[in-house]
């Protein structure tokens, strides 16, 4: 069990099965089109698709499987190359491998009689220079010195699986403790519940979320320019924050990010309306069909019946419907009455319905008439984004060890023949080995300039 | 403009490194070069001049948004890896066989239906400063693989003759020597494999700061995910199977059509990345 778990043959065989379910995944065509297209043909097929959640593969309990040997495979690999891996890095670097200063090519290096602790010093000085530190033992042939780099390298391959492991992990923490959720709001309304991103559940939020303003612009070839909602978080009946969302630029409220996600036209349309009395300007209400509203000092009480953005090809409209103790009339308010005016003078002689006047002393006017929007948020609450984020992070470290670095060990050995002093230098590494002999003999100069001053 | 006479550039550098190969004297070897980092240059202003009529036009972005400007950008980084491997190799044949891939990217995007060379503006979800470190990691990538699909071809072409005769025919003696190529194939996987690892990773981040997740399982993110599983599985097979050579090679032409089918392929499924579509 434990062999079969720890096999490089299950990594190769989950890695290729997790290939083809992705090609699978990518090919097939979404939930809703699949459903219709089985259930046409066989509802045997149908079953079939929805036992394996072939529609949705990526969260279907083949996939799961799938990551979960994967996971296994990892964990277990990891186990069993460990205790190796730390011997080697715990390895003493004493005594030297057996036959490292053999058949070595030319960084040999014989002198004249000079010192022996002279040189001894020349070679740790220059070691200490390119490798940090250095250890020294003396044997009965002479001293040997070792010089290292990157043990820590050892444990590249270890940081990328962890890697993986912690991002799949911050993946299961996100899916279980997240939260994804919807949101429509229209523009002025404010919103306290959100539908959830995944079924049809909704949950209520311990605040509400008001859109004071949805603007989408474009540029000039028609193409979008900008989507921004103007947002208000109101808790405990005050306004927390304001903030203004934009795509790329969610905002975060109660540990809770918004995210712009969609827009929609609201189905009605509304009218920014002001009416005069006497002349005088003195109100301006921004009103859809259905809304109410009270005129100041005369008791009465207006009604929107319809709001037309172009009625009979007079233009924007409303139609409204004033109720004072007295009266209860109803009269259309047209943005274009001049133009109307301009064309027919008679017009409000012979459909007295069309005076904007008609509820004496007020005088409405339309400024202007426009679609609302709703704006749509998406809702996330991620808990494993940091460890996916660590995750990645460790990745990035892993391979750049993994492609980049390496563990270079060095001993040099200096020799006493005769009267001459015999240095020798043996390196090995954990990769690339033509980098050891370029580094090798790098130093093999650097000792002879050191030796020649 | 610039931009036709730079595909033009490249094409008759590919001829000079064939004729070097064929002929086996430097000086078309040096004119070749010549040519390939003129192009190199002339492409870089003329990208240059393309940002900045962008920001005239009061548009502005870098010239990395749709697939032309991508289609060009590849083709430009192509040719900078090649020709920073032939600076540090000193050896020019490889040219024959990744310079056209370079000329063959640019002449596609400038020739191939329904690729709109305008400047186009910006929607909303490209509005951020990933935009351009996503663009060029991912590019740096697909760049690399390319070179070692390259490298992949003139592997199998050359192992090809080693079983047929004693003595090489032609210019094929003239290729690197197998272990060479193999170690080329490597390296180029190697360097790729990170740049894509950091691609998908500052997409990634994007996502999460455009759509709200870091990964929606669109077919793009999911096929860059199926191409870096396959390169990971031949770096895998080289470290610990100790795959070598020919099966080298032939998995660096199966990985590099996994990317043009990430690149290219995925824009006619339905999904996220669809600025792409054409």
């Amino acid at each position: 069990m434990w062999s079969f778990f720890s096999s490089v043959k299950l990594t190769i065989a989950a890695l290729v099965l997790i290939v083809l379910v992705f090609i699978a995944a990518t090919f097939l065509p979404p939930d809703d089109v699949v459903q219709t297209f089985a259930h046409q043909f066989s509802p045997g097929a149908a079953e079939i698709i929805l036992f394996f959640h072939l529609s949705d593969l990526y969260h279907s309990p083949l996939f799961y499987l799938l990551m979960t040997l994967l996971s296994l495979n990892l964990i277990i690999c990891s186990i069993n190359r460990f205790p190796a891996l730390w011997r080697q890095y715990k390895a003493p670097h004493f005594p030297e491998p057996a036959d490292s200063f053999d058949n070595l090519p030319q960084s040999l290096i014989v002198t004249e009689a000079k010192e022996v602790s002279k040189i001894k010093l020349i070679v740790k000085s220059c070691l200490e220079k390119k490798y940090r530190s250095s250890e020294e033992v003396d044997t009965e042939i002479g001293s040997i010195f070792y010089a290292e780099k990157g043990r820590f390298s050892l444990f590249d391959v270890c940081i990328v699986h962890l890697s993986i492991l912690v991002m799949i992990a911050g993946a299961i923490i996100g899916s279980i403790f997240g939260l994804e959720a919807n949101i429509n709001i229209k523009e002025g309304e404010s919103v306290n519940i959100a539908t959830l991103a995944k079924g049809d559940g909704i949950q209520q939020l311990n605040f509400s979320v008001r859109c004071d303003k949805f603007i989408v612009e474009f540029y000039e070839d028609g193409t979008p320019k900008t989507y921004r909602s103007d947002l208000s978080f109101i808790k405990n009946g005050q306004v927390q924050r304001r903030g203004t969302l934009l795509v790329n630029h969610p905002l975060t409220f109660d540990k809770i990010r918004f995210y712009q996600s969609s827009f929609g036209a609201a189905p009605e349309i509304k009218a920014t309306v002001t009416y005069t009395v006497a002349g005088k300007k003195s109100g301006s209400l921004a009103l859809a069909a259905g809304d109410t509203f009270d005129l100041p000092d005369s008791k009465a009480r207006g009604v929107v019946l319809r709001v037309e953005e172009n009625f009979m090809q007079m233009g924007p409209a409303i139609k409204l419907r004033i109720i004072s103790q007295k009266k209860d009339i109803q009269f259309w308010v047209f943005q274009q009455l001049d133009n109307l005016l301009a064309m027919k003078p008679d017009l409000l002689k012979e459909m007295p319905i069309f005076n904007p006047g008609l509820f004496t002393p007020f005088v409405f006017s339309i400024d202007r008439v426009e679609q609302t929007y709703y704006t749509g948020l998406h809702l996330v609450r991620d808990p494993g984004i940091p460890l996916v984020a660590l995750g990645g992070l460790l990745m990035i470290v892993g391979l750049i060890i993994v492609f980049f670095i390496s563990y270079q060990q060095f001993w040099v050995r200096v020799e006493k023949e005769g009267a001459k002093i015999r240095i020798s230098i043996a390196g090995r590494s954990n990769r690339n080995d033509q980098q050891i002999q370029k580094r090798i003999d790098s130093l093999c100069r650097q000792i002879n300039e050191e030796m020649k001053t | 403009m610039i931009l036709s006479w730079v595909t033009f550039i490249y094409f008759i550098s590919f001829v000079l490194y064939l004729f070097r190969l064929i002929t086996g004297k430097e000086f078309w070897g040096r004119a070749a070069s010549f040519l390939a980092w003129g192009g190199l240059s002339a492409q870089a202003i003329a990208m240059i001049i393309r940002w900045r009529t962008s920001y005239s036009l009061g548009i502005g972005h870098i010239p990395l948004a749709n697939l032309y400007e991508s289609m060009v950008f590849f083709a430009w980084t192509i040719m900078l890896i090649y020709l920073i491997i032939e600076w540090r190799t000193k050896s020019k044949i490889i040219g024959v066989f990744v310079v056209p891939i370079a000329f063959l990217a640019m002449a596609y995007a400038s020739i191939a239906p329904g690729i709109d060379n305008r400047i186009e503006p910006l929607i909303p979800a490209l509005q951020s400063n990933w935009l351009t470190s996503h663009v060029i990691t991912c590019f740096m990538g697909y760049a690399a693989f390319a070179i070692a699909f390259g490298y992949g071809l003139i592997y199998l072409l050359k192992n090809l003759d080693k079983d047929k005769t004693e003595k090489p025919a032609g210019f094929l003696e003239k290729l690197p020597a197998l272990a060479t190529l193999d170690t080329l194939i490597y390296q180029s996987i190697a360097l790729g494999f990170v740049f894509l690892t950091i691609g998908i990773m500052t997409g990634s981040i994007w996502a999460h700061y455009a759509w709200g997740s870091y990964w929606s399982w669109d077919p793009k993110e999911t096929w860059s995910l199926i191409t870096w599983l396959i390169y990971a599985i031949i770096l895998h097979a080289r470290h610990v199977r100790g795959w070598r050579g020919k099966r080298m090679a032939i998995f660096a032409l199966i990985g590099f059509a996994c990317v043009l089918f990430t690149y290219l392929g995925v824009n006619y499924l339905p999904g996220l990345h669809s600025y792409l579509r054409t």
